[in-house]
Formats: structure tokens, sequence, C-alpha cells
């Protein structure tokens, strides 16, 4: 290993970014467009409470329950008959419609339901409007029941939650799609022929590279950091160093990821192809959206081996949790990141191997 | 007798699936000649250069390649090998790309060798140039000034005047004269006839074996006929 020649490697690379105006946008004007874009859609809290409309001629219950339930701030209440009700349920004129049955007891609430994640939101609010009315009135007995959170609080927006996985899932997509790309150009423009005509090793070839785009892929998680931290204001409880590291490890395993997806393409075009096959499953099956332990039996094995189940895992129990670096699940996490990009890292050197004797 | 000679190959066998590019090439360059590989295309020409490079494992045949393996010769840093495309980063300077390629042979007093290599190939005072912004027959002297940073001993050369107008293409072989003027052996390879008499030595080649080697002169006179795309075509026939 000539660390001069690594050098040379890592140093070529930061030089032709410094000309390369489009792949530094895509470094670090992307990031902070997306996380902008992200923070104004889900960092406020614009939730609106939904219209509902209470079918007075179908209603058995006593007036004044009536009167306190369009009186609730939780929703926005409406007087209307049955047949006007479910006209303004299809129009969209009314989140919900409501009655009570007097013969069976049953209190109704018919909602439009095309959106499951906003028919949840409005049968809640409709029930605790009406609990909270018959709570006013006395006829409901019992204690009142207060929610109290082990960690977040009731001042957490959903970007809150969701930080810690876009801040690794952006640092993830950016950097791996630089590094496919790049290192595919020096197999399509002859220059990994050059290079392999030298006494330049393969290894020390990928290690410069590593090297190379590890400066770049860190300067962006570093500003996709700030930019959430101190510009986004999202709440974060661990260690902000900590939160790098794992950030860090994330990063210097998708360039190796990038490199060694580079050798299955033969062309730009192609490689950007591989982007959906890479990151899609990490979409889904990571914990992104859905907690891993949520997931099918059937798919949990597939999460255990993408990276970003476990930069999740652990940027989640540092931002969210506050856990240290020092906390055994954290660790793990790390060097489960490490691991992952070692093994990328040889599959690249291996993959240059098979296309030069 | 090995010491006489750059290169040597004996029965290289090389296949592509089921392209078999080289059948047993043999052929032999001496010391400081410039030995011309002279043939059409798809004929083993790049085949066999990739050979030399090591960049290619034949699977049959010996290959010396200035007295060792070709890997050797090239991590020894005395091999300078020019693609057939130049090969260079388009987002970096001239002088950026050469001190690179230089940093990677660990070449000694590396400015003052970048300085002389673009001097020799014309180009010193572009040499903040970005490489996108030049030429491509400027890229080309670009790239064939990397490839003797390091004062190699043996040069490989793939087509280097392909494409190349006749007035730069007479430019290009004085330049390679003088570079074996300075001891340094060339393999060029080429499917322009008229090339031939620049040669010291050539080596016809088609169907990935050498159908003979000599002077242009002496092909000529071998083969009985009165130019060398005769002899070509007539010892392509005997075969």
């Amino acid at each position: 290993m000539d660390v001069r020649r690594v050098r040379a490697v890592a140093k070529r690379i930061v030089l032709g970014f410094r000309r390369d105006r489009r792949s530094l946008g895509l470094l670090f004007a992307a990031p902070i467009i997306v996380l902008s874009l992200v923070g104004a859609v889900w960092g406020s809290t614009t939730e609106r409470a939904p219209v509902v409309a209470i079918a007075t001629d179908r209603f058995a219950g006593p007036p004044n329950v009536i009167d306190r339930f369009l009186s609730s701030s939780i929703i926005q209440g409406r007087r209307a008959t049955f047949d006007e009700g479910s006209r303004q349920l299809r129009d969209g004129e009314a989140d919900a419609l409501v009655w009570l049955d007097g013969q069976s007891a049953i209190m109704h609430i018919v909602i439009e339901g095309s959106d499951p994640l906003a028919s949840g939101t409005i049968g809640t609010a409709v029930q605790r409007a009406f609990v909270e009315g018959l709570t006013a009135l006395g006829q409901v007995p019992g204690p009142r029941i207060v929610i109290e959170q082990l960690y977040g609080g009731s001042d957490y927006s959903l970007l809150d939650y969701l930080a810690p996985v876009l801040v690794a899932f952006f640092a993830f997509f950016f950097i791996f799609l630089l590094s496919a790309v790049s290192f595919l150009r020096e197999r399509t423009t002859g220059t990994l022929e050059r290079l392999m005509a030298t006494p330049l090793r393969r290894g020390e070839l990928v290690i410069g590279y590593l090297v190379g785009f590890s400066f770049f892929a860190l300067l962006q998680a570093l500003v996709i950091l700030v930019f959430t931290v101190f510009v986004l204001q999202v709440h974060y409880r661990g260690n902000l160093a900590t939160i790098f590291i794992v950030e860090a490890v994330l990063v210097v395993g998708a360039v190796s990821l990038g490199l060694l997806v580079s050798a299955a393409a033969r062309n730009e075009l192609q490689a950007v192809q591989f982007v959906p096959i890479v990151l899609l499953p990490q979409v889904f099956l990571s914990g992104l959206l859905i907690p891993v332990d949520q997931l099918p039996d059937y798919l949990r094995p597939f999460s255990t081996v993408l990276p970003l189940t476990y930069a999740n895992e652990a940027l989640r129990s540092v931002m969210i949790k506050g856990y240290e670096l020092a906390d055994p699940l954290v660790l793990r996490d790390i060097g489960i990141l490490v691991a992952f990009g070692l093994v990328m890292a040889v599959g690249a050197v291996a993959s240059i191997r098979r296309e030069v004797a | 007798m090995e010491a006489d000679f750059a290169v040597v190959a004996q029965g290289i066998r090389k296949r592509f699936g089921a392209i078999e590019a080289l059948r047993g090439l043999d052929l032999s360059i001496r010391v400081g000649e410039i030995y011309g590989l002279l043939g059409p295309n798809g004929s083993g020409k790049t085949t066999i250069i990739r050979c030399v490079a090591g960049l290619l494992r034949p699977e049959a045949g010996t290959l010396s390649v200035l007295g060792g393996t070709p890997r050797a010769a090239v991590n020894s840093g005395r091999v300078g090998y020019m693609t057939q495309a130049p090969a260079l980063y388009a987002d970096l300077s001239v002088e950026e790309n050469l001190a690179f390629f230089a940093a990677l042979e660990n070449v000694p007093n590396a400015s003052q060798r970048i300085e002389e290599s673009l001097r020799a190939v014309d180009l010193l005072d572009r040499r903040r140039s970005v490489v996108s912004t030049l030429s491509g027959g400027m890229r080309t002297r670009v790239s064939l000034a990397a490839t003797f940073l390091n004062h190699p001993s043996l040069l490989l050369l793939d087509e280097p005047t392909v494409g190349v107008d006749p007035v730069l293409r007479h430019q290009s072989w004085a330049r390679f004269r003088r570079l074996a003027a300075a001891g340094i052996t060339i393999l060029v390879s080429s499917h322009v006839m008229d090339e031939a008499s620049r040669c010291d030595r050539l080596g016809l080649i088609r169907d990935g074996v050498v159908l003979a080697e000599g002077s242009a002169n002496e092909l000529v006179s071998r083969a009985g006929t009165r130019d060398l795309e005769s002899a070509f075509l007539s010892l392509a026939e005997a075969r």
C-alpha cells in the first residue's frame, strides 16, 4: 500500500469536484432544498380540525349534548339533517357525519374513508369531542385520562420524529448516486484502463476514492445535520457529535456501495437505474416509513441486511431517545455499518479485478 | 538474446467468450526500435497491446516484457501506455492531469518532468487549460505526454494517429522518432498501411496472429509484391 498513490487519487477527486458545479449542487444544494420542503410540509403543526356534520334529525340524545359537541375546539361542528350531511360528506364539504341511534345506543360516525391516515385522525377527533362533551355534562364517570410520553412530547411535530431517518436517507442517497456515477465515468472514459496500466493497485484506487469521496460525503453530512438542527430546528436529545458519527459511517458505506454498483452498469443511465433498486427496498424495509417490528415476518430478514435499518435505529435512539455513543445498541449499529462499508469496499476492489486482468 | 528484446511473445492465446482474439500470436520487439503493429480493425492489435500492458492475462503462451512479466514491468514504472481514446480527466487542467499520473508512477522531480513532457508535445502554453476546453488533437498530445513522464523504457501507443489530420500525424511521427532516438522502445499500432514506412520493423497482424515480421522492404521483397498492401494481401492468402 503506497500512501502517496492513495493521496494522489483522493486529491484528483477533490480537484475534479472543484470544477464540477452540477455535482457540487447535487451534494450541497439538493439536500438543503429537499429538507426545506420537508420542513415546510411536516415541520409546522397545520393540523385542521375536521368538519363534522351532526344529523340532528337522527340524534337520539339530549340537545345539550349536541350543543357541547358543537362547541368543542377539537372539531368544527355544524348542524344538518341526515340527507344534507350525507351530501356534504360526498361533496367534500364535511369530513364526518355523526348521529346517535336511540334504540341500539350506537353512535355512528361516517367518514369519507379514501385516506386511511386521515380517517384515523377524524374518527379519534370525533370520539374525543363527544367524550369531552359528556364529561363536561357529568355523564361519564371515572378518572380523567392524561397521556404522557417517555420520549418526544406534545411540542414535537411530525418532522421531529422523521428527521433522524430523513437525515440518514438523504445523506445516503446523494453520495451513493454521485460515487456510482463518478466511478462509472472512470470506467467508461477509459481512465480506469489507463490507471491499471500504472503501478497503482486496485486497493489503492478504491481507498483513494473512499478518502476523496468521504471528504465530500462528510461535508455533506455536516451540512445536512447543521441545517436540520439549526435551521429546521428539529428537536434532538442526544449528542450532536454522536449523531454525526453515525451519519459518517453510513455515508462512507454509501460511497463503497456506489463504487460496487458502478461495476454492474455500462453507462450513466444504467447507473441511475440502480438507484430505485438500491434505495426503494430501504425506504420500505429499513424502518423509514413502517417500523421494522411491524413488518410481516417474511420481510423482516431483508431489513436486517440493509444499512439504513441500522442507521435509522441508531439515529432515532440518539436524536429522540438521547442515547449516548457508548450505548450497546448504538455501538452495535455503528459496528454493523462499518462492517457493511468494508464488505462493499472489498466487493468494489473485486469488481475491478473482474474487468481488468 | 533476451536482453536485446523489449517484448517477446510466443504462442499467445486470448479468448473473449466465443471470440478468439489471439490465436497463438508470436512477436519480438527489439530494444530501441519503433515496432509497428499493422492490421485491420478486429485483428487483435489492441488485445496484444493490453496483454503487454498487463491489463489482460493470456490463456496460453509466454510473454516477456522488459525481461519479466508484463505486470512486473508496469509496476516498475518502465512502461508507458497510451490508450486509443485519450484517457484524461476532463475536469482537471493539463498540468493537474500530468501531476496525477506522475504521482501514481512516483516520478522524481515531477514538476520539471511535466514541463519537459509538455514542451515535447508543444503544449507548455496550455498547461493551465482545463482538458475539457482542449481540441481532440491537443488531448491526444496531453495523453501522449502523460506516457513518458517517467522516462519509460517501453511505450505502447494504441492507434495514436486515428482521426488525426495529415499535418498533425506527421508531427506525431516526428515526436515518436525523437522519443525512440532518446532510447525508448515503441510499440505502435495502426490500420493505415502508409504509416508502415515510419517504423523500423513491422508485424502484420490478422485474425489474432502475426503473419510476418520485418522491415517494410523485407516484407515486400519476401512477398514478391510491389507494395506493402499487396504484401499483406499475399501473406494473408498464403496462410
